[in-house]
């Protein structure tokens, strides 16, 4: 397999897999080895280590919808709350989010320690295309400012 | 005689710690000498013609006011009732307030712009001063307490004091109650003990939860951005063409869109779970960052818009998405110089404690 790709944020090392895709919301796509062929994949779903060094610890994980619901893109589908941050939660893209990963539920760890495996949030089914893992590196890069300036306006 | 009025604004819900911090501060402030002392229901929910409002119309001198809103909406919430006076500037630690807010003494100098190179509108206020002060910045009474006597001290004596103002008034009986807040919280009590479902003690005033904008005029410079957002006739003009909410009964339970469009952040729903919307100053001071943007948040005009278009649905209308009322400006600032970045992500590592 590849070597992972990095994007550094500060002094912190964001480790970028090259085995799977990229959604803009700063999640991960990894097809799900049995998907069927077709324009519909199947996918794991999870947060890059980008996402895990903004947030930090998870404390907290909820879903506002049921599994199987189909969703569109942006529509909001739960909460999250860590040490440092709380987010709405929001789909990836047009699809169907067909189970969660409820042992995050109870100890939502997982996140941190293993954000690439068993940290994943759910799966789902789309047919929407991804970024490959140097097109995200490359939409890190474009939105790093805005990243700090969003942090930063809400400390100051 | 009193100088000062200082009005409890009941929360809303039967929150048994909110209850009680009511309590012991009407009791508290009972005792306090230069003190007229009013209890009234939430101050969001009260109509223009309910006796509290009138009650409230009638308090001359300065007014401290204890409500569980941010000061900002509370103080707002009074303007579209009538009720006006400069802003008082409490010391009090607040919540919603950032850490370089300028404590001056005096009250602001009515300021006239907003940075977006408008004119804010000029207004007649009442030469007094309302001090507004959030209950859940504290839990324990004695803060207010020491608070309202630091602001009684500096409190202007008044010639006519409410009770005496009251005498004068047809109406006296009715509005009396609320300044005998002991006695009210007694028969509120009874009444819930009682539990019927009758009328409300005093006058079957029924009070019901509401939902509707209130206009910031310090901020707001007429833009008319909301009134070409809101599809729901909700904004009007004076006969001197200043926006002003109209019909307020036309708004939308729970939708806050046309405060989204707001290019000064002008409108107020003092209900809703945003605090920014809900009128907190600035940025939370001690509260979490919110990642929702970078995971992927529509944009504010986008979310506005979508909210609208549900209540469009709801009312049997066909959606219009981002094809009317949606205002032009660029939303970005430029960028920060990109240095800074290291101090950023060390700040966040820091921030653990």
């Amino acid at each position: 397999m590849p070597a992972d790709l990095t994007f550094l944020m500060g002094k912190f090392e964001a480790r970028i897999p090259t085995d799977r895709v990229y959604a803009d919301n700063h999640l991960w796509l990894q097809p799900v080895a049995d998907t069927p062929g077709g324009a519909v994949t199947q996918y794991r779903v999870g947060f890059t280590a980008y996402s895990v060094r903004l947030l930090q610890d998870v404390y907290f994980l909820e879903w506002s919808i049921d599994p199987n619901t189909t969703v569109y893109k942006k529509q909001e589908i739960g909460e999250i709350e860590s040490s440092k941050a709380v987010s709405t939660l929001y789909a990836p893209a047009d699809g169907i989010i067909l189970e969660f990963n409820e042992r995050l539920l109870a100890d939502p760890s997982a996140i941190n320690t293993d954000g690439y495996g068993q940290g994943f949030l759910f799966s789902m089914q789309t047919a929407a295309s991804f970024m490959s893992p140097e097109e995200y590196v490359r939409h890190l890069e474009a939105g790093w400012d805005k990243t700090e300036k969003l942090i930063k306006g809400q400390y100051n | 005689m009193p100088n000062l009025t200082v009005v409890i604004s009941q929360s809303q819900g039967q929150n048994p710690a909110k209850q009680q911090l009511e309590e012991e501060l009407a009791a508290a402030l009972s005792r306090e000498p230069d003190v007229a002392v009013s209890l009234v229901p939430h101050l969001y929910d009260l109509s223009a013609e309910h006796s509290a409002t009138q009650l409230l119309r009638q308090i001359p001198g300065d007014l401290v006011v204890l409500s569980w809103l941010y000061p900002r909406g509370a103080r707002w919430i009074l303007d579209r009732q009538g009720i006006g006076g400069h802003e008082g500037v409490s010391l009090l630690e607040s919540k919603s307030v950032s850490d370089d807010e300028d404590h001056d003494d005096k009250s602001p100098a009515p300021k006239n712009g907003n940075g977006h190179g408008e004119v804010v509108i000029p207004r007649v206020v009442p030469d007094r001063k309302i001090y507004c002060l959030d209950l859940r910045d504290h839990s324990e009474a004695k803060v207010y307490l020491d608070e309202v006597r630091r602001i009684t001290s500096e409190a202007a004596p008044t010639p006519l004091d409410v009770f005496s103002l009251l005498k004068m008034q047809p109406q006296a009986e009715r509005l009396e109650k609320y300044l005998r807040p002991l006695d009210l919280l007694a028969e509120q009590k009874a009444a819930s003990r009682l539990d019927d479902d009758d009328d409300a003690p005093g006058n079957g005033e029924v009070v019901r939860r509401r939902w509707y904008p209130v206009i910031d005029y310090s901020r707001c410079t007429n833009c008319m951005e909301c009134i070409d957002f809101c599809l729901f006739g909700v904004y009007g003009l004076d006969q001197l063409g200043s926006i002003l909410v109209e019909q307020q009964d036309n708004c939308k339970k729970g939708c806050p869109a046309c405060s989204r469009v707001c290019p000064a952040n002008a409108i107020v729903f003092p209900g809703h779970k945003t605090p920014a919307i809900a009128g907190a100053d600035g940025e939370i001071g001690d509260v979490k960052i919110d990642l929702s943007k970078l995971f992927g948040a529509p944009s504010a005009v986008e979310l506005a818009a979508r909210e609208r278009d549900v209540e469009l649905v709801r009312d049997g209308r066909d959606t219009v998405g981002l094809s009317i009322g949606i205002p032009k400006r660029l939303k970005d600032k430029p960028p920060k110089p990109r240095d800074e970045l290291d101090d950023l992500i060390d700040s966040l590592a820091t921030l653990e404690l």
